[in-house]
């Protein structure tokens, strides 16, 4: 059906004539050793037409008779030629020293393309063609470690939105120059994006106003080019076929508690052991059983059906390897396929793709489909309009659910299963003759069986997204031109969960359960721009831009549940045994600018930007909810002024300063300057309300981000390596705060202006050809960054401090209340366990030192190799993972000889570290330690192992459960074999075959977890993908 | 051509001028209510002063043994608690709401409440901010620095105050006036609201016994004001007057603990508390407990049960459990939806007041009848699924051994008090032992912490000390000497 339709458009679109056109093809070569160069950019002035050499250097492209065509490439001269007439212009470029970095254009704020070397702040452009072969489930995730500043935090779970922060904030997604503050990743295909342009600074997104405080993302999408019909297929198939890490579990002691277990009925309680996995050792000959081993009752043992007792079977290890014999084989594939033409008046492009994730978990899954529609045309001669629309649908019947509890299948089956179960017996996961009623488990009052988890509790999700703009530019004379734009995102989404018989929740039992929330998001963003540019004299050139925008968004949403199901199995709110409970929500707001901006280049090197930017906004109290706000960028090409040595071919110096207001308290809910009732839970069908114990100040006034910015970008030989430094110092102040009180006041907190913090940081990106032959080339880009956050001023505190960290302090300081002796030992209590501080101590920082990416490419003849490797140095990330394992018994850490003077009810285990033998600390009010006479001893009290463990998790042995987060990742690996045009037969223009690796293997100081995340509160196993992408360009 | 495109551009200016909604049409929330009626603030109120049920008050009163981890609370290792002035300030935005509405009497159920919330901060700590509390949330103050960090109050002054406040209550309360609606507990009766304040009164009065000398309080006096003018201050009179609140087989109205994991597999009786029920074969313990799984006796039998060592160490615990040998708490607190209802104060604990008050010679009356009446109010209040009978009830009262023995009348007085709390009326039943020393809580196993003493109070909150220091800083040099921790003797104990 689709393609049927992608035809018939492709066929509309041959029909448009070429009448004064001519195909102008050629061979571009470098002029120093005749090689054949690839990739030159071949553009026609004038226009944003062109091409790209193939692999042999050969170009073509279709022209005016009278057109010149530019050619450019990285390391050579530009080149511009006029075709006169002619169908083939050959070209040999001169390797030289022209200053391609002052050359690259960048997409601004509001999608206004402006030359890198005008900027006085930092944007850093990631093009599309990076993510049409490798692929992951978001182009967010496509830019870890490729752009200095930005910290993706990926997660191994499936259909879970990557975590973003650039210079530690999240920033604003911007889809081809409209705002898309709702922000899912999974809305927009990475084979639709024609260049990723991330502005990093305040100053960089001013003009998004608020919403750009924190700097954007902006999302530009593939158009059509005027041109010859061009289609492009893009496919990948990637296999998660092993695994780059995954939790390592003892297999030597089954269930139970202190060595003994013995299966009753499935409550835990007694015999059972409470659901722990410190039971007897497996595999333990006794001559006196039937079988030989060591026998007792068990979950799957026959029942005589005389005494109705259970009979013994052997404590055996059945499942060494559960954790692989319950996961399958994911497969993540993408296709896509794309049309575009173009003419003199205008062109256009479709597209439609489809994402289809296979879970490793059974019975999970999500797809993601898009069509998106774009074109632009010349309407009247001084009229143009632009305009795109998607339309994208994410559906999934089933996907996990995460983070540590009963309904994670990993709850079940890395921490609270023992050796002594094999996974396969529970593939039938109901009881004989209670089908539908009650699942079938070795525990029945603390676990879920995993099958019954993947295959009954199912999260359903549906998505409908459409977004899109139009745009009409008109142009009044060569000066002076006006636009209009208008840009929406919508969604309705449909989220639904059942909940089977007997599943296991942490305070209940469910006795079935459906729930449903569906939502609906709209949000219009209009903007109506003017712009003038005049160029006085060569030397000044003046560009202004004034606008008004008004944003508009509409949040509806109803979420309803049953309270039990009268019949099992059937899964409608209908069915619900006591009445259904129900709530709805409805936000709207709305916020109307007007923005201006002045370009100024003078001498010839000198850029200067000045933005000033007026908002109000339904957020804030309506006296307060207006308010301006200014930024200011300069930019000094000094190798265009200066004689420099002849090493440094481009020096820029860039500086910029802007102050952004916010009016934006919650993002989630427009309504927080309102103080209302919060509506209370029913009891017994009575309703009720509370009264929020925060007070909202009447004076709020907008939050405010003022930004410093500094940078320096220079190219050495030739630009053969070029460097660029950003430093950062950004003021966050009047921020919305709930200034603590004492609760005694009637009041927890009051929501007003408050507290100062800086934000700082370094970025480097340092890129270059290391080799650049004929044959053979190497081009590597390095980048680093670090961003960490200090509070400066604590407003309302007298003591400078909010909570425990002190003014001056960084904020990410970790606090651990477990007792310590200024050595770092553990202080033990007289009972021998783990003491604890009334205030939290200082234990260390959470940010990562610094966050690296290294991207490789290699290419020899027909050949190209990409490797990306990348990631963070330092910051302690918390494990529940491994805190649970040694807890709960399931760490390999616990198996030694105490763990079985334990089983054999011997207290033999004596915690490393010390006693307090005499003496006395203090401290003040914020837990600093003003007196310590403490004398301490070697802890010498013998306690039962495995009371020890169930009470301290043996945290002193492993650091607490902090780690260090720095890793290295070998993120990503493209092998790509392009074949040459001579099999190609004038069938396609191009094709390749790649062969592709993706997280492929990880060194980490983290056990059993992969840091990428930052944290870990019970992950997925981290999977190794391989697989192949095919693209062809007919 | 040139006009169409001027024409299509005015539109574009008009679309953009003409635009939707002004912004006065967002300053209000369409999710959530600003005004409402009192009744609506009640309920939350009620569920928040009568959620009664704590197993960890059942760990620290010896009741029960936890066997997945060392507990702070059972080996007497905690450190702070929480105050809860929260639920304060909705009952000054409720009492608001009925001074708009013109509605007195919850005016009045609003004094019962602030008595009710303060008398259990000022137990868990000492003194607590009382006189400069809620200035904040009344008279919407934050700029003062006495609204915003609230001076602290005497222990002395706060029970002064209370006391005066239940007595306006009492006396205030009117059937007469507007009903009230809203009341999940006694179903807008006045009558049983007045019951329990004055029954609440008198529990006070009580906790107050070590100061019977302080003249200006004059407990005795204010005690015998009650009892002794039932037609003004009228008492519960059977357990159907008990301020409770009943659980209901509705998702979140359920048992607290029913179908909790851990209270499934992991409270086990306390053997102290199985001896006292041994003693004299209460019926109780077979439905506060189930026999321990390895004992061959019927559920019936009293010797079947045995219980675990609230000192004893985790690992002596976990292996006496292993073995079977261990009673764990009976099903009906994680198995049933309903089980038994939260316990604010029960006509029991009223009965037990009366007969200790008896004793110590505040009123006249026999204590030995109120005694009994309280243990049978007791029974039948815990006879879930009628588990004894009533002849099995009164074969248990009527053994002498049951019988107030002279000099011991307080000591059983307690110990029947204490039993008729178990799993209900939160931290009373440490209170009382706290106060009286009955029954004798057992230390001397090797898991014990805190040196092997019984903790009498919490310290107080870290928000506290962030918030408001200078105050709680002296208000803890003016009290406790060796500083803020869980040994202090605040001054109801001195």
């Amino acid at each position: 059906m689709k393609s049927t339709a992608l035809i018939a458009l492709l066929l509309l679109a041959q029909m448009i004539a070429f009448a004064q056109d001519i195909t102008v093809s050629g061979t571009v070569r470098s002029a120093a050793d005749n090689s054949l160069l690839s990739g030159v950019s071949v553009v026609v002035t004038g226009t944003n037409r062109g091409t790209t050499t193939n692999t042999e250097g050969r170009y073509s492209v279709t022209v005016a008779r009278d057109a010149v065509l530019v050619f450019s490439y990285l390391g050579y001269a530009t080149q511009e030629v006029a075709v006169n007439g002619r169908e083939s212009v050959d070209i040999l470029l001169q390797q030289g020293n022209n200053a391609e970095l002052g050359e690259v254009v960048v997409t601004t704020a509001l999608g206004i393309r402006k030359q890198q070397k005008t900027l006085g702040y930092a944007v850093q452009e990631v093009s599309g063609e990076t993510m049409a072969k490798t692929k992951v489930p978001t182009p967010l995730s496509a830019l870890t470690g490729k752009v200095a500043g930005l910290n993706v935090r990926n997660s191994t779970d499936l259909f879970r939105n990557p975590g973003i922060s650039l210079r530690g904030r999240v920033p604003l997604i911007v889809i081809d120059g409209i705002p898309d503050p709702d922000a899912d990743p999974y809305k927009i295909n990475a084979d639709d994006i024609e260049s990723i342009s991330v502005l990093k600074g305040t100053a960089a997104a001013a003009l998004y106003g608020a919403l750009g405080v924190n700097g954007a993302i902006m999302y530009t999408t593939k158009k059509g080019k005027k041109g010859r019909l061009n289609v492009e297929f893009n496919s990948s198939t990637m296999f998660q076929t092993g695994y780059t890490v995954v939790p390592e579990v003892q297999t030597i002691y089954g269930n139970g508690d202190q060595g003994r277990y013995a299966y009753v009925n499935g409550s835990g309680g007694g015999t059972e052991g409470g659901g722990w996995i410190w039971g007897p050792k497996l595999d333990q000959p006794d001559a006196s059983t039937p079988s030989g081993f060591f026998e007792t009752t068990q979950y799957n043992s026959p029942v005589d059906p005389l005494t109705g007792e259970r009979t013994p079977l052997p404590w055996i290890s059945r499942g060494k390897n559960n954790i692989k014999n319950f996961f399958r084989t994911g497969v993540l594939s993408t296709n896509s396929i794309s049309a575009s033409i173009g003419t003199d008046k205008g062109s256009f492009r479709v597209a439609a793709n489809h994402v289809y994730q296979k879970g490793v978990v059974p019975n999970t899954g999500v797809n993601n489909s898009s069509f998106s529609i774009g074109g632009n045309y010349l309407l009247a001669p001084k009229l143009s309009m632009d305009a795109k629309l998607t339309y994208n649908r994410e559906y999934s019947d089933n996907y996990p659910t995460i983070g540590y509890g009963p309904p994670n299948y990993l709850y079940n089956l890395i921490l609270w299963i023992g050796p002594d179960i094999d996974i396969r017996d529970l593939e039938n996961y109901w009881l004989p003759g209670r089908e539908g009623l009650q699942q079938r488990n070795y525990n029945l009052s603390w676990y879920n069986n995993p099958h019954f988890i993947a295959n009954e509790l199912l999260n359903g999700y549906k998505r409908n997204n459409s977004f899109g703009q139009v745009t009409f530019d008109y142009r009044l004379n060569d000066d002076l031109s006006v636009k209009f734009r208008n840009g929406f995102n919508q969604y309705a989404s449909n989220a639904d969960v059942r909940e089977p018989n007997s599943y296991i929740a942490y305070d209940y039992i469910s006795r079935g359960n459906y729930s449903a929330s569906l939502a609906n998001y709209f949000d219009i963003n209009t903007d109506l721009i003017v712009n003038y540019k005049h160029e006085f004299s060569d030397r000044f050139k003046i560009n202004l831009t004034a606008g008004g925008a008004n944003a508009y968004r509409k949040y509806e949403s109803v979420f309803t549940t049953t309270d039990g199901l009268t019949i099992p199995g059937f899964y409608a709110v209908s069915n619900s045994i006591n009445p259904p409970r129900s709530s709805n929500v409805r936000q709207e707001r709305r916020t109307a600018s007007a923005y201006g901006m002045v370009d100024i280049e003078a001498l010839g090197f000198l850029y200067l930007s000045l933005t000033g930017r007026y908002d109000k906004t339904s957020t804030l109290p309506v006296k307060n909810n207006g308010y301006f706000y200014p930024s200011a960028g300069l930019s000094a090409v000094l190798s265009d002024v200066l004689k420099l040595p002849e090493a440094i071919s481009f020096l820029k110096a860039r500086g910029s300063w802007a102050k952004v207001n916010t009016g934006f308290i919650s993002s989630g809910d427009p309504y927080a300057h309102l103080t209302t009732y919060g509506i209370g839970s029913k009891w017994n069908n009575v309703p009720s309300l509370v009264w929020p114990t925060t007070f909202i100040s009447p004076d709020l006034v907008p939050a405010t981000v003022q930004s410093g910015e500094y940078g320096v970008a220079v190219g050495l030989l030739k630009n053969r390596i070029n460097l660029d430094v950003s430093y950062f110092i950004n003021k966050d102040y009047n921020n919305f705060v709930n200034v603590t009180q004492s609760q005694a006041s009637g009041n927890t907190s009051v929501l007003k202006n408050a507290n100062v913090y800086l934000r700082k940081g370094w970025e480097f990106v340092v890129s270059g050809w290391p080799v650049r032959g004929s044959d053979f080339k190497w081009e590597t880009t390095f980048n680093f960054s670090n961003v960490h956050r200090w509070l400066k001023e604590a407003t309302d505190n007298p003591d400078g401090y909010i909570g425990q960290i002190k003014e001056g302090q960084r904020t990410d300081r970790i606090f651990i209340s477990e007792s310590r002796a200024p050595d770092g030992q553990a202080i033990y209590n007289s009972n021998g366990m783990q003491a604890y501080t009334p205030y939290g101590q200082y234990f260390g920082y959470s940010d990562p030192d610094w966050i690296y990416g290294w991207q490789n490419s290699f290419s020899y003849k027909n050949f190209s190799l990409n490797i990306s490797v990348d990631g963070r140095l330092g910051g302690l990330i918390y494990s529940t993972t491994n805190q649970k394992m040694w807890w709960g018994g399931t760490a390999p850490g616990t198996v030694t000889s105490y763990r079985d003077d334990a089983n054999a009810g011997n207290s033999t285990y004596v915690g490393p570290g010390v006693v307090i033998t005499s003496g006395n600390i203090e401290y003040d009010s914020y837990g600093n330690i003003i007196s310590d006479t403490r004398k301490f001893a070697p802890n010498t009290t013998a306690v039962n192992y495995i009371s020890f463990m169930q009470t301290t998790s043996g945290a002193m042995l492993n650091n607490y459960f902090y780690y260090s987060g720095s890793y290295l990742k070998m993120r990503e690996l493209v092998l790509t074999y392009n074949l040459p045009g001579k099999w190609m037969k004038k069938v396609f223009n191009s094709a390749s075959v790649s062969l592709i690796g993706n997280n492929l293997f990880i060194l980490s100081k983290m056990p059993n977890v992969d840091p990428d995340a930052e944290s870990d509160n019970l992950q997925t196993p981290s999977m190794r993908s391989i697989g192949v992408n095919i693209n062809l360009r007919f | 051509m040139k006009r169409y495109s001027q024409i299509f551009f005015l539109v574009f200016i008009l679309a953009f001028l003409s635009s939707c909604s002004k912004f006065e049409d967002f300053q209000v929330n369409p999710n959530n209510p600003t005004v409402a009626d009192p009744s609506l603030l009640l309920p939350a109120i009620e569920r928040s002063a009568f959620s009664a049920i704590s197993a960890d008050a059942a760990l620290a009163s010896r009741y029960l043994v936890y066997t997945q981890s060392a507990s702070n609370a059972q080996y007497y290792g905690w450190q702070r608690s929480g105050m809860g002035y929260g639920s304060i300030t909705q009952v000054v935005k409720m009492e608001q709401e009925a001074a708009r509405t013109g509605k007195l009497n919850y005016r009045y159920i609003g004094k019962f409440f602030r008595a009710y919330f303060i008398i259990n901060m000022t137990q868990t700590f000492g003194d607590i901010p009382y006189s400069k509390m809620m200035q904040s949330a009344e008279f919407s103050n934050f700029s003062d620095s006495s609204a915003i960090r609230p001076p602290y109050d005497k222990q002395q002054d706060i029970y002064h105050g209370v006391l005066d406040d239940l007595k306006i209550a009492s006396d205030s309360l009117d059937a007469g006036q507007i009903a009230i609606g809203g009341d999940i507990i006694f179903g807008g009766n006045i009558e049983r609201w007045k019951k329990l304040v004055n029954s609440f009164t008198l529990r006070v009065l009580m906790s107050l016994s070590k100061k019977e000398a302080d003249a200006s309080l004059n407990i005795r006096q204010r005690f015998n004001d009650i009892v002794s003018n039932p037609s003004k201050y009228p008492l519960m009179s059977a357990n159907n007057d008990n301020g409770q609140l009943p659980y209901y087989n509705i998702t979140g109205n359920q048992y607290p603990y029913f179908n909790n994991n851990s209270m499934k597999t992991d409270y086990y009786l306390d053997s102290t508390f199985v001896d006292i029920l041994q003693e004299f074969q209460d019926p109780r313990l077979f439905v506060f407990g189930k026999p321990a799984p390895a004992s061959p006796l019927p559920a019936t039998d009293f010797d079947a049960y045995d219980g675990l060592g609230g000192s004893a160490p985790l690992a002596y615990n976990t292996a006496k459990r292993g073995a079977g040998m261990a009673s764990q708490i009976a099903d009906r607190y994680s198995y049933e939806a309903i089980n038994e209802p939260s316990v604010l104060m029960s006509y029991a604990e009223l009965q037990f007041i009366l007969a200790e008050a008896a004793v110590r010679g505040w009123i006249t009356g026999d204590a030995d009848v109120f005694y009994k009446n309280g243990i049978k109010a007791s029974m039948r209040f815990s006879n879930f699924n009628n588990t004894y009978s009533e002849d099995d009830m009164d074969d248990y009262i009527s053994q002498p051994g049951i019988t107030l023995q002279p000099g011991n009348e307080i000591e059983q007085i307690i110990t029947q008090k204490y039993i008729s709390m178990f799993m209900n009326s939160g931290w009373q039943p440490f209170y009382e032992q706290r106060r009286t020393g009955f029954p004798e809580f057992e230390t001397s196993g090797s898991g014990i912490l805190n040196g092997g003493i019984i903790p009498k109070r919490w310290m107080y909150p870290t928000d506290e000390y962030n918030n408001n220091r200078v105050n709680v800083e002296n208000a803890v040099k003016s009290q406790y000497p060796g500083g803020d921790n869980i040994n202090g003797t605040m001054w109801i104990l001195q």
